[in-house]
């Protein structure tokens, strides 16, 4: 909803850009506000020096509690700490006038249990093009026990130690998280996922679009992975079930394969490489349409697999051709599953 | 004169009359055969009882709750038992995101694509692996019903597929302009990679017909573009319920104000 | 903490639907993917099954438990699936019975590895793959497989002994 004419609202309180913290009111903060004109009129001055705001808040949340950031241009970070408060810094940031940022609100909403923190641009985003310029870098920390969701548009979301149930999306931006064991989606559009260093007993899901999505030196029981153009790496990566997708990139997958593990790993062009050190017995399903398939590991052909539904190689009594491979190592206790259609699939000992 | 399997089978389920039954064990104690049998048959039945349930994958709760999470947009359907109404009638705690706000008509469309799409998955399951096991047996009539069914299933289930893929591009198309350009085009860019997958996916049956990578890659792309496409218009609907926050409070302050 | 998820659930708590799912979400898709054939099938299964159990839940009357009610909604969804589908399957179902390349699953004696026996299971031909899984894993008697399949009770007890019998090649190998 545009507001196309110019005007000016008489009778309000002008606030003043505060160069300080704001008020510490604990309920929603509607700031009032000046609409001097268009904001068409200011673009002329996007490259100037760059006017910065800070705002700094503490607010109670409980050990329990819930968490939730949403912003639209700038980086989050959250890092978990003690305690039984959120500490929020954030600083807003514009090459334009510094009267943009007064437009950009910060609202806390704070209930028994939930902090929410939204950023809010009044020059709405259908005049995309002609913004306000304004981002607004957040640096949070949280009790490492709450749960959070964190979410930005257009920046990086960076997440380290917290231990409740999080969420960290970003449109255009790189998800980075660390130690969080109730990982529940780490997902950008263009941006590049990273896992790391994460014990958990439940499973965690990653996904990119045009990025990629690497998980490295974390345990989880089940991981999930997912990319359209971008490439997936695992490495040293413990899971008892694996589930890799891409379309045009290719899969790395260096490290172990656990005792009765169950691992899938899809992609259409790209190549798959597996690099197995020590597995587990397992046994192998490969497929390609058009892909090759070669493994330097010592695998038996054919062995205990019988058929399944996705062997390209119906009817042959040799369970192995350039396109297809059904072997065991092993005790073959665990599944590995992997298919492409034109990619290569290369199996090398680590 | 072995018991029948018929009978082994009465035997291990405890069904046989009791003469019956004394028969079958005398002959089990002095015939090795029919004792494996029996061992075996006990085996299997001992192991699928115990047998501890599977973990489903773990992607599954990601793309169950996506779709339950379109399902809570759609506080506007008539007539709906669920979660939407009761909603409605108030829940007092909690506010959702974007369930009080005014929604545009075509967010009814984001819970029944994605219904859609689930049913389609479902219902247009062929099986291509049944039908070449048929083949394989070496009934050539059957041979031929065989390959037109592949054809035909194949076909049909592309139909749907497609079906849910356009609804799901009208409502991406009509309200592309909620995403910012860079992001639009990229992920245009990545349905055209998936496009590209789908064609080369679709020669490839066309050559090769009874190839199961061909097929399952030709599904596995449809599927992909769906989960795309959803994304998509999820993406679209978080933007446009921001801009509409936005909107609502601007709006709310300047009434308060009494302009 | 049971009547309490249930109201949670039905006010539309995601959270706590979630844990409905991650406490029943196993048993179904094995359910699932066994009565389908084929655990894709079974995942999306599970989907549908869980969507619709989501849509339903503001139904659910306390009469029984909730999962007792999620299990009876999951049985009558992957029926209707296994009825849909057998009703285009029906001209291949005798060819398929005279199948006779069987290869083994494994030539291992006791005991049977738990995936080589998930995998012989999805291996059975339609038809006697259900009666299968509902009298010998679910524990229904014939008379419940014959209701809920409908099939006759006698057509019940040949299906699973033919599936035992086959289940017994595939592992092995006789």
């Amino acid at each position: 909803m545009r507001l196309t004419a110019p005007f000016v609202i008489a009778g309000l309180a002008v606030v003043a850009a505060p160069a300080v913290a704001q008020d510490n009111e604990p309920r929603v903060v509607v700031r009032d506000v000046v609409h001097t004109a268009r904001a068409g009129a200011y673009q002329g001055r996007n490259n100037g020096p760059e006017q910065t705001e800070r705002f700094s808040r503490k607010v109670k949340i409980g050990r329990d509690g819930r968490f939730t950031l949403s912003n639209i241009s700038g980086d989050i970070v959250v890092t978990a700490g003690g305690g039984d408060e959120v500490s929020i810094d954030a600083i807003k940031r514009t090459r334009g006038d510094k009267g943009e940022l007064g437009r950009v609100q910060i609202l806390i909403d704070d209930r028994a249990g939930r902090v929410d923190v939204r950023t809010e641009h009044e020059q709405n985003r259908t005049d995309r093009n002609r913004g306000d310029h304004v981002s607004v870098d957040y640096t949070v920390t949280v009790p490492a026990s709450v749960s959070v969701d964190v979410h930005s548009v257009s920046g990086a979301v960076k997440v380290t130690g917290v231990h409740g149930s999080l969420r960290a999306e970003t449109v255009s931006g790189d998800v980075t998280i660390n130690d969080a064991p109730r990982l529940e989606a780490a997902k950008t559009v263009s941006g590049d996922v990273s896992l790391t260093g994460v014990t958990a007993d439940g499973d965690l899901s990653a996904a990119s679009v045009s990025g990629n999505v690497r998980a490295k030196g974390l345990k989880a029981r089940g991981l999930d992975l997912g990319s359209v153009s971008g490439d997936i790496s695992v490495t040293d990566v413990t899971c008892e079930r694996l589930g890799v997708k891409t379309v045009s990139g290719g899969v790395e997958y260096a490290g172990g394969i656990a005792k009765g593990g169950r691992y899938e790993i899809n992609a259409h062009s790209g190549t798959v490489r597996l690099q197995l050190t020590n597995p587990a017995g397992f046994e192998l399903t490969a497929n390609s349409f058009s892909g090759s398939i070669r493994s330097e590991l010592p695998l038996t052909i054919g062995g205990d697999a019988g058929r399944q539904r996705d062997s390209g190689s119906r009817g042959r009594r040799d369970s192995m051709n350039n396109h297809a491979m059904r072997a065991t190592f092993g005790d073959g206790s665990a599944t590995l599953v992997v298919r492409t259609f034109s990619g290569d699939i290369i199996i090398t000992k680590r | 004169m072995h018991p029948s399997d018929t009978a082994l089978n009465d035997f291990i389920d405890g069904t046989l009359g009791a003469a019956e039954r004394l028969e079958v064990e005398q002959h089990l104690a002095g015939c090795a055969v029919c004792r494996q049998t029996v061992d075996d048959l006990r085996e299997i039945l001992r192991a699928i009882g115990e047998a501890e349930p599977l973990d489903a994958p773990v992607r599954a709760w990601s793309r169950l709750e996506r779709a339950i999470r379109m399902e809570r947009e759609d506080v506007a359907v008539p007539g709906s038992h669920g979660i939407a109404s009761r909603e409605r009638q108030g829940d007092g705690g909690g506010r959702q995101r974007g369930s009080r706000q005014a929604l545009s008509p075509w967010v009814p469309w984001l819970a029944a694509a994605a219904a859609l799409v689930l049913a389609v998955a479902i219902g247009m399951r062929y099986v291509p692996a049944r039908h070449v096991d048929v083949a394989e047996t070496g009934a050539p009539a059957a041979a031929g019903e065989a390959a037109l069914s592949v054809e035909t299933e194949l076909r049909q289930a592309e139909a749907h597929y497609e079906n849910a893929i356009k609804g799901l591009e009208a409502i991406a198309n009509s309200e592309q302009s909620e995403l910012d350009p860079r992001t639009a085009a990229t992920l245009q860019k990545n349905l055209a990679v998936i496009d590209q997958a789908i064609s080369e996916s679709r020669a490839a049956v066309r050559a090769q017909p009874a190839s199961e990578p061909a097929q399952q890659s030709l599904i596995d792309g449809f599927k992909t573009k769906i989960g795309l496409l959803q994304d998509t218009v999820a993406l679209i609907n978080e933007m446009r319920k921001g801009n509409e926050a936005g909107a609502a409070r601007i709006a709310s302050g300047l009434k308060q104000k009494g302009t | 903490m049971t009547v309490d998820l249930v109201a949670r659930i039905q006010s539309g708590d995601v959270d706590a639907f979630e844990t409905l799912y991650r406490q029943h979400s196993a048993r179904i898709y094995t359910l699932a993917s066994r009565m389908a054939g084929s655990a894709e099938d079974g995942e999306d299964l599970l989907q549908e099954i869980f969507l619709q159990a989501y849509r339903k839940v503001g139904s659910f009357k306390g009469d029984s438990a909730l999962g007792t009610w999620l299990y009876r909604l999951a049985l009558n969804h992957c029926l209707d699936f296994v009825r849909s589908r057998q009703a285009k399957m029906n001209k291949l179902t005798e060819t398929l019975d005279a199948e006779t390349s069987i290869e083994p699953t494994a030539r291992r004696e006791t005991p049977i590895a738990r995936l080589d026996l998930e995998r012989a299971v999805e291996r059975l031909p339609e038809g006697c793959r259900e009666a299968f899984v509902l009298h010998d894993v679910e524990g229904f008697d014939h008379k419940e497989v014959a209701d809920l399949l409908g099939i006759a009770e006698g057509t019940s007890k040949s299906q699973v002994f033919k599936a035992r019998l086959k289940l017994r090649g595939f592992l092995r190998g006789k």
